[in-house]
């Protein structure tokens, strides 16, 4: 009755008899070789009468075919916002991306032009949103909205425009899909909304699929289906996916690599495996010490203790540093350089470096410390400013 | 320099329960059935939800009674049965073995007084155009006769005990963090110093990172005060790490109830199997053999006849389940399951037993 293999394993932490391939319980990886999208060093300010707020400051990751990268943070670690500027959907002003890169595809869609920006979105990367009624529109009915996205980008009409519909929805496994397309959001249950804005993101066939804590508002068993479905769809599509959340089970359950967020910068990034294992920057740590366990009783959680800083006033050095168990004098000065762990898994902290800011580099340490704003980012606010005025 | 772990191991975590403690709270039969609009022009027969449907759940001095389930399952409208919010349709709860239905008024402003509630959401729970002195005091000055001067001293007193600075009772709800905010619900849930907290949900609307500060304070209010806990939660995770006791609901009715441990480490009922293989692994390499079950939880306006889980059931065993509802049985010391898989309702239901007598009463 019971599955007491699986208790078994748990409790002697024994996972020796496993086949690497399958370990995510998922079939065999999906990775390939080819990073489909890449940033470099994004920055994204907002202009508030607080100030600049420097809501994702330098972030670099890559994302590549069939890959799942997970994104952690809490909110206002900009990890939102950086989805947001990938698809250039940032709100202007306030927002303004004042530097970086965002490579999708081997071309930078930074530099693209509003109309073939608008040609991007939603076909060659798509998105789901947390909350699938407010994303759908309560007075279309589904096949409207499904066929909204395919009728701009693949010009289809009439009977092929109804069959692709019809085909979208079957891949996000909706029954009887012929008329449920008909029914309006209303009529859907919450796994079956967030179903249809799946089906909504993938019917053009993006290359990359960004999916911004779609299952927070879904229940147990329901988040359980919609994670084996975002699965199966990459199998069959090799999609690759970026996992905006802050629940650590589903970075175990779906993610092949992690970056960790906060005040704006990725402190750790690194194989799932890794980060679990051998968690290096002391807010992965904390985090991880903070989240309960099914399968064992904890003893105690750790709490972290205080906020995240306001962004708009961040201190010199380490954002981290006045929550963190190990800081020292100079976390409060220097922002600490990115250190290499291991291959593909690196952080930045002091600790690290044995808390000697001697042992980085210089001209790393510099590019660091994000207290200058960059001179065209100058620029560009100031022109925001003028504007405000 | 202290490391995580040592800093975690300097601090305990929820006291080990006493079995002989005093019940403070106790549901025997509770039920609550909404009528619904219809019928043939107002009359006829119009139809029921039945959100809860017959409840025994235990509470003693010092212990966390969890109570889990999907949206739907009724536990919500369980926590507002408790807190005399919505009246029974049946049923009956006992505060330290007087029944809250039969009480005096007097009494019932007492029973009130000593079960209070932490609610979900910190944002829509607390009255954005009152200072927090104003809302930590609110119960003290319905209730209690303290002088303005000593309800200004309780406030802050119970600011300080959950984490809070006694100057912040100064300011507006708006000028708090989330986490923030829930201390100030949980102020002012134990201004008055209650014996039992209903806690709906406590901390699924927060941040990861503040959930175990709420968590953390709960546990040690809980030791401080001897509290006793009926907390709501749909995080199984967050139940293990809080709760003594465990009772997961389907459709208005516990299916499984009894110690903690042995529920999460030997689930027996089948719903209760389906949910821990569906929660989210706390490692990569942890994998749980889904089981997935067909169709959704169904309306429980006209619930399924017999056990209420039966179309669903991946181990369903025959008409039995279809025709008996199932009563809870003790399977393993303190482990309660209602299903037909246990006991031997199948072979005296084969052999064309009449419908037991427990299952009639559920019928009527």
């Amino acid at each position: 009755m019971v599955d007491s293999p699986e208790q078994d394993r748990v409790e002697s932490g024994d996972y020796s008899d496993r086949e690497d391939a399958d370990r995510d319980g998922f079939g065999p990886s999906t990775v390939q070789d080819d990073v489909i999208l890449e940033l470099k060093n994004l920055r994204t300010y907002f202009q508030t009468s607080y100030g600049t707020v420097k809501a994702v400051d330098g972030v670099s990751y890559h994302v590549k075919r069939g890959e799942t990268l997970g994104v952690v943070g809490e909110s206002g670690s900009g990890k939102s916002v950086t989805a947001l500027s990938i698809m250039r959907l940032v709100p202007s002003p306030p927002g303004y991306i004042v530097g970086g890169e965002v490579i999708l595809d081997g071309q930078n869609v930074l530099d693209l032009s509003d109309s073939e920006m608008a040609k991007i979105r939603g076909s060659k990367v798509g998105m789901i949103l947390q909350d699938p009624m407010t994303a759908l529109n309560p007075v279309f009915n589904i096949e409207n909205q499904v066929g909204e996205a395919i009728r701009i980008h693949q010009n289809l009409k009439g009977q092929s425009l109804v069959d692709k519909i019809i085909h979208s929805l079957r891949q996000v496994r909706i029954p009887a899909a012929e008329s449920r397309m008909k029914d309006y959001p209303h009529q859907l249950s919450g796994g079956m909304r967030q179903r249809v804005v799946g089906a909504i993101s993938i019917s053009c066939a993006p290359i990359v699929l960004i999916a911004d804590e779609p299952t927070t508002a879904l229940d147990v068993t329901i988040q359980a289906g919609y994670l084996r479905l975002l699965k199966e769809i990459q199998a069959e599509t090799g999609v690759g996916i970026i996992f905006i959340t802050h629940d650590f089970g589903i970075v175990a359950k779906m993610c092949d690599r992690v970056a960790v967020m906060y005040a704006g910068r990725i402190v750790e990034t690194g194989d799932v495996r890794q980060i679990f294992n051998e968690p290096s920057h002391p807010y992965s740590e904390a985090l991880l010490a903070s989240v309960p366990k099914l399968e064992e009783r904890t003893q105690r959680l750790y709490s972290i203790e205080g906020q995240p800083p306001p962004l708009f006033d961040l201190p010199p050095g380490c954002p981290f540093a006045p929550r963190c168990e190990y800081a020292q004098d100079v976390c409060r000065e220097a922002y600490p350089v990115r250190f290499e762990i291991d291959a593909n898994h690196t952080a930045s902290c002091w600790k690290l470096l044995d808390f000697d800011i001697s042992k980085a580099d210089p001209e790393e340490l510099a590019a660091a410390q994000s207290v200058s704003v960059t001179a065209a980012a100058e620029e560009q606010l100031q022109e925001a400013e003028a504007v405000a005025d | 320099m202290t490391t995580i772990q040592e800093r975690i191991q300097q601090k305990e975590g929820i006291q080990p329960l006493d079995v002989n403690a005093e019940v403070i709270l106790e549901t025997r039969g509770l039920a609550k059935h909404f009528e619904l609009a219809g019928g043939f022009l107002g009359f006829g027969n119009k139809p029921t939800l039945k959100a809860v449907d017959g409840i025994d759940v235990v509470v003693r001095a010092g212990e966390t009674v969890g109570l889990v389930g999907e949206s739907g399952c009724g536990k919500s409208t369980t926590a507002k049965l408790l807190l005399g919010l919505e009246k029974p349709t049946a049923g009956q709860i006992f505060f330290k073995g007087e029944d809250f239905t039969k009480m005096s008024r007097a009494a019932k402003r007492d029973y009130r007084k000593n079960v209070q509630a932490v609610f979900q959401d910190p944002w829509s729970s607390l009255n954005p155009r009152m200072r927090v002195q104003s809302i930590v005091a609110e119960p003290l000055q319905i209730v209690t006769k303290m002088t303005k001067g000593e309800i200004k001293a309780r406030v802050s007193e119970v600011l300080e005990e959950v984490g809070l600075n006694a100057y912040q009772a100064n300011l507006y709800p708006h000028e708090f963090s989330g986490g923030q905010r829930q201390r100030i619900g949980v102020a002012r849930a134990l201004a008055l110093n209650p014996e039992v907290m209903v806690l709906d949900e406590p901390v699924s609307a927060l941040d990861v990172s503040i959930r175990a500060q709420i968590l953390n304070l709960l546990v040690d209010l809980q030791k401080e005060h001897n509290l006793a806990y009926l907390m709501i939660a749909h995080n199984l995770a967050t139940v293990r790490y809080m709760c003594h006791t465990t009772a997961v609901m389907y459709l208005g009715s516990i299916k499984e109830i009894g110690d903690s441990e042995p529920i999460f480490s030997n689930p027996l009922h089948p719903y209760t199997q389906a949910l821990i293989s569906a929660a989210l692994p706390s490692h990569p390499d942890i994998e749980r053999e889904e089981i997935i079950l067909p169709g959704e939880v169904p309306s429980p306006v006209d619930p399924p006849s017999g056990c209420t889980f039966n179309p669903r059931c991946p181990v369903k065993i025959g008409d039995v389940c279809e025709q008996w509802a199932p009563g809870l049985t003790e399977e393993e010391t303190s482990h309660w399951v209602s299903c037909h898989l246990y006991g031997d309702a199948k072979e005296r239901f084969d052999a064309g037993e009449a419908i037991p007598a427990a299952a009639v009463e559920d019928d009527a």
